[in-house]
This record gives structure tokens, C-alpha cells and sequence, in this order.
């Protein structure tokens, strides 16, 4: 199955400046909340580790590092690919985030893609800490090609 | 158990996934599953069962023949999971929402 949880929008900005505040800025525009609850524990700050290689991390509060993924593609100011775990995924489960900026005008417009929630994870391990709702949510992917199925609405874009 | 631990149970194993992704191409009856995906009848009769109990397929006798069972996806867990997707994707909408805000207010 090839769905994907795909957002864009516009930003009045160039690439590049939008490429640098995305990823250098991470920790002061990321909203913390349900879906993205990468530990059981109260939600830390985001940042990245600039360059391929390098992580996106959350720090908790008690000074504790999560890694939520490793950079695969840093290519400023077009393209960021990484990898993206939360703390109640499979061990066999990844999945990835990519985010591209293309000038639109003198705008640049911002699209998210976020690939590979296929693989449903055993029940204790949803079960463990997290609501139901947030270990379905985390699987909007495979849910969204179920429900293509019924020709509900899927796939949303905000554009502005 | 809830009837969402039901349908999750019943979606739990992947061969029970591989039959939901048959039925999303159509109805189909039980013989002709287990053909496509290669199992055992007995095998495809007891993952039918765990996915209907699990709300998530229905069957029903053709009007010429009652002996035919034709399995096909239940729309009513859908309703239900279709507001999980949605807030699937209102999580990265409102990422990218934030983001906006605050590049663009920055100098």
C-alpha cells in the first residue's frame, strides 16, 4: 500500500529562509500534541542536528534525549528527508518524513509527506501508556487507503 | 472490550490486514479469498470470523443462491476511524500552521 499523509501550505518567505527557520527553529514553532507525542512523558523541545547524519531530537524536561530520527537528505534549500520513531513503534517499524520547498512566486510553498504507517504494531505495544486513539491516529496512512475504499474524503490541503 | 479493541484485535495479524485489503477491491466469497491470497478454506473461515466479530466485514447470502456467503468491508467502523484520520492529518496542518505564524512573523 502506497498512501501518505501529505499537508502543504504557503509561507511568505524564499526557500532558503524557510529551509533555515524550519530546521534551525524547530523548538520554538513546533506545537506539541496528541499525535505527535513522541514519549509517554511530558513533551520536551524539538531540534535538529544540522546535516545528513545528524538527528532530529526531543529533549524532556529531566534532560533526557529522545531520537526521533536521523537526517537522510539535507539539501537546502529544496529538500529534508528523516526518519521518524515514537517511543511506542514496533522495533521493525520507521517511518519518514519529507519536506520540500519550492518557490512559488515570491512565496515558497511547503509540502510535508509522511510515508511507511503500513505496518500495524502488536496491541501490547499500543496499549502500553498511550490511549487507543493515538495508536490509531499514528496509523492514519493505512486507515486513509482503507477508507479510499469507500470514497470518503481523504487527503487534505490547506492552501493560503 | 470496546468495539474499537475488537476491530484492533481483528486487525492486528497481518494475514487478517491481507484480507480487508481483498475486500477493499469488492465483495468476494469466502473460496474465492482463500484462492487470491492462497490459504486453506478452514484458514480463510476462521479469519472471517475473527473479522466479523470485529465489526469490520459482513456477509450475505446472494438472493440466488442462500448457500453462497458474500463477505464485503463494513462501512460503520469507517465513520469512526475516518474522524482518527482526520486528525491525522489536522496534526501536520497545524504543524505547518505554526510554522507560518512564526516565520512569517519574525523579521
Amino acid at each position: 500500500m502506497t498512501s501518505r499523509v501529505v499537508v502543504a501550505l504557503r509561507v511568505a518567505a524564499s526557500p532558503e529562509r524557510a529551509f533555515e527557520v524550519f530546521t534551525a527553529e524547530i523548538g520554538a514553532w513546533w506545537r506539541p500534541n496528541d499525535f505527535f507525542r513522541f514519549t509517554p512523558r511530558d513533551p520536551g523541545v524539538l531540534s535538529f542536528e544540522r546535516g545528513e547524519g545528524g538527528r532530529l531530537v526531543e529533549t524532556l524536561a529531566s534532560g533526557k534525549v529522545f531520537e526521533i530520527g536521523r537526517i537522510r537528505v539535507w539539501s537546502p534549500p529544496s529538500r529534508l528527508v528523516f526518519g521518524w520513531r515514537q517511543a511506542t513503534f514496533a522495533p521493525d517499524q520507521d517511518t519518514e518524513v519529507e519536506v520540500r520547498f519550492e518557490p512559488a512566486g515570491a512565496e515558497t510553498r511547503v509540502t510535508v509527506e509522511h510515508a511507511g504507517w503500513e505496518a500495524i504494531p502488536q496491541m501490547h505495544v499500543a496499549k502500553h501508556h498511550f490511549p487507543n486513539h493515538v495508536f490509531l491516529q499514528r496509523h492514519g496512512e493505512w486507515w486513509r487507503g482503507l477508507l479510499e475504499a469507500f470514497k470518503l474524503r481523504a487527503g487534505e490541503e490547506i492552501e493560503q | 472490550m470496546t468495539s474499537l479493541d475488537r476491530t484492533l484485535a481483528a486487525l492486528a495479524d497481518p494475514r487478517r490486514r491481507a484480507v480487508v485489503d481483498v475486500l477493499r477491491r469488492g465483495p468476494r466469497a469466502a473460496g474465492d479469498l482463500a484462492r487470491e491470497l492462497g490459504v486453506s478454506p478452514s484458514l480463510m473461515s476462521r479469519q472471517l470470523k475473527a473479522l466479523r466479530e470485529g465489526g469490520l466485514v459482513e456477509d450475505a447470502h446472494p438472493a440466488f443462491d442462500t448457500r453462497l456467503r458474500i463477505y464485503a468491508l463494513s462501512p460503520a467502523p469507517m465513520a469512526e476511524l475516518r474522524r482518527w484520520l482526520e486528525a491525522a492529518e489536522q496534526g501536520w496542518s497545524e504543524q505547518l500552521a505554526a510554522f507560518k505564524v512564526h516565520l512569517e512573523r519574525a523579521p
